[in-house]
């Protein structure tokens, strides 16, 4: 089955891709290839229908042990880049790709340095010595760019209390607002894969999106890459919920100057103009504390870590008792210079 | 080490914050410093509220008098106690000295509390009347011990502020004072154990095209004005019909004062 891998043309040995150079990079003698400049490899070749699961490594013969989503990953057995070509073209073809900036090496003392920072973590898991497995994986995001038309109509007040004689008045104007907006956003990153937890890659957030390239194969060499399981289709809902909260924020901002506003009709009218399918470098890392598994993810560009750490009992109980105890002797000091007397 | 020593001061500061309460500070001689002339207490209340106004008034080197009178002769409050404190010659330090005085007058219903000197200065006419409303209740149910007692803590307690300040704000109060600091631990502490896992740094502005996004049409249009007006209660001495106001005495002791019904 058609596998794609990257052999140096000098040498021989396999290529894989480095960040921080974005080159296409020998393993054996340090040959640089830029990837721009290169022909991929994917559009060369043709590959038939049948679509067969089982694929082997064009180094050494092997079979490649490859998930059903799976589209790039590393043979078990010689360590060569592996694409798995077929995968990557056609419906399924990447439309850019984020490529990862943060190297193994990097992730793993980002991570650590991630973990010693956690001010509520136990003593234990700041040490960062259980990490199990540091996987870079190209995750499949849809990148969706929505126009919404928004109206609304809504109630507002304008409240002024003065005083005249022994009366205080109350005066309330009444408003009806109206308000049209244009909201178009571009570039709303919504995750694709089933094997990662949406809330965990919604704080991933912000990806550098400058530094998108179009894509091109060698990109994924060395690297674990998924193709996408929901279609833009299926995940447009998500995408809408997930502007639903900058919508609403919008609109309150649009209405200002008032003293309360209520909104009696709201329309918004989202129209999807374009999702591109788009690889995003997530490090995935599994961490072991106290028999239980830990996943956390990193940010491939900026170096984000996000994920639910173990809380310490004792650390918490520390702050809170610090905290609490500062706040305690400070109301006290603030009572005492007021005149209050320090009993 | 070092940290069990300083664990074993704080412990040590919190013993004798919370003991020095409870009252080290015992008498010298005991003054007596209850008149009570309309025999509202039994002599065993009678000795341990006179007991505890020699004790709290040392602390505050004031004299913490108590009067009840049948007031047969029909003599006002006032009248009453002023000629009490021009003829007893009350004080802490000297005769006519420091004294807060507390003048319940069982004929006509009236109560009156006056400050001398320090007293007069730390027991303002708003203090006065905030003890008074205090006790009032306890006066008119006829809880003469409870309302005495009452009244010497207060006394006692609100000698401890500045002058000038509201004894009464809640920032004062040490229950107001311990919630609030578990409050802001529990706050603070629970951000924290929320943002431990990372959290979504994006806004609406992230993903917004600003060149094409924006308002694009808008309408404000008046309706109408509505008003409502309220009468503004006008704080006159407060409490029950009574009018705040020292004054001085036929014998130059310039005094606080808040009287009132009960």
């Amino acid at each position: 089955m058609p596998i794609i891998d990257y052999k140096c043309p000098s040498c021989g040995s396999g290529m894989v891709f480095n960040g921080r150079t974005g080159a296409l990079t020998c393993q054996g003698c340090g040959r640089q290839d830029n990837i721009e400049e290169l022909l991929d490899p994917l559009k060369e070749q043709v590959f038939s229908e049948d679509r067969g699961s089982v694929y082997h490594c064009n180094s050494c013969g092997a079979d490649v042990m490859a998930e059903a989503e799976t589209t790039a990953t590393v043979c078990s057995f010689c360590g060569s880049a592996a694409v798995l070509g077929d995968r990557l073209t056609g419906k399924l073809a990447p439309a850019k790709v984020l490529p990862f900036l943060i190297s193994k090496d990097e992730a793993m003392a980002a991570f650590r340095k991630w973990c010693r920072n956690g001010l509520l973590t136990p003593a234990g898991f700041m040490t960062a010595d259980r990490i199990k497995g540091m996987t870079g994986i190209y995750v499949p995001f849809w990148l969706y760019e929505l126009h919404n038309q928004v109206e609304v109509q809504g109630h507002a007040t304008k409240v002024r209390t003065y005083t005249r004689g022994d009366y205080q008045y109350t005066e309330t104007q009444h408003f009806a607002v109206y308000r049209k907006l244009r909201l178009n956003y571009v570039n709303l990153p919504i995750d694709a894969s089933h094997k990662m937890d949406d809330a965990l890659m919604d704080k991933l957030e912000p990806f550098p999106y400058e530094r998108l390239k179009g894509f091109k194969s060698p990109y994924l060499a060395g690297y674990i890459a998924d193709k996408y399981s929901y279609d833009d289709r299926e995940l447009l809902p998500r995408a809408k919920e997930k502007i639903s909260s900058y919508i609403e924020a919008s609109i309150s901002a649009a209405v200002t100057g008032y003293t309360s506003v209520s909104f009696t009709n709201k329309q918004i009218d989202t129209t999807l103009k374009q999702a591109d399918y788009c690889l995003i470098p997530v490090w995935m890392v599994k961490y072991d504390y106290n028999r239980k598994e830990y996943i956390f993810a990193m940010n491939g560009q900026t170096g984000k870590v996000v994920g639910k750490p173990p809380l310490s009992k004792g650390k918490i109980s520390a702050w809170f008792a610090g905290v609490a105890g500062a706040t305690f002797l400070s109301l006290k000091l603030i009572s005492w210079m007021m005149g209050g007397g320090f009993l | 080490m070092r940290r069990h020593y300083s664990l074993l001061s704080v412990l040590i500061f919190l013993a004798v914050y919370l003991a020095v309460p409870g009252g080290i500070a015992a008498a010298a001689e005991t003054k007596t410093l209850i008149y009570d002339e309309a025999n509202l207490l039994s002599p065993g209340e009678y000795d341990e509220l006179n007991a505890m106004a020699n004790e709290y008034g040392a602390k505050r080197e004031t004299d913490i008098i108590i009067i009840t009178s049948n007031n047969p002769e029909n003599i006002d409050v006032v009248k009453m106690t002023e000629d009490f404190y021009d003829d007893r010659a009350p004080g802490y330090d000297k005769p006519h000295g420091n004294a807060v005085i507390l003048t319940l007058d069982m004929n006509n219903r009236d109560v009156y509390l006056a400050g001398f000197y320090k007293a007069e200065q730390y027991l303002d006419d708003g203090r006065l009347a905030q003890i008074r409303n205090k006790i009032t209740p306890n006066v008119s149910s006829g809880d003469y011990k409870l309302a005495f007692e009452k009244y010497i803590k207060t006394a006692h307690k609100y000698m401890g502020f500045k002058p000038g300040v509201n004894p009464d704000n809640p920032l004062f109060n040490i229950g107001f004072q311990l919630i609030a600091a578990l409050v802001v631990g529990g706050i603070v502490v629970g951000i924290m154990a929320y943002r431990s896992g990372g959290r979504i740094t994006v806004n609406r502005r992230t993903y917004e095209d600003a060149s094409t996004s924006g308002i694009v049409g808008r309408q404000d249009q008046y309706l109408r004005t509505t008003t409502t007006k309220r009468k503004i209660e006008r704080n006159t001495g407060g409490g029950s019909g009574g009018r705040g106001g020292g004054g001085i005495t036929s014998g130059g002791h310039s005094h606080s004062g808040s009287r009132g019904k009960f």
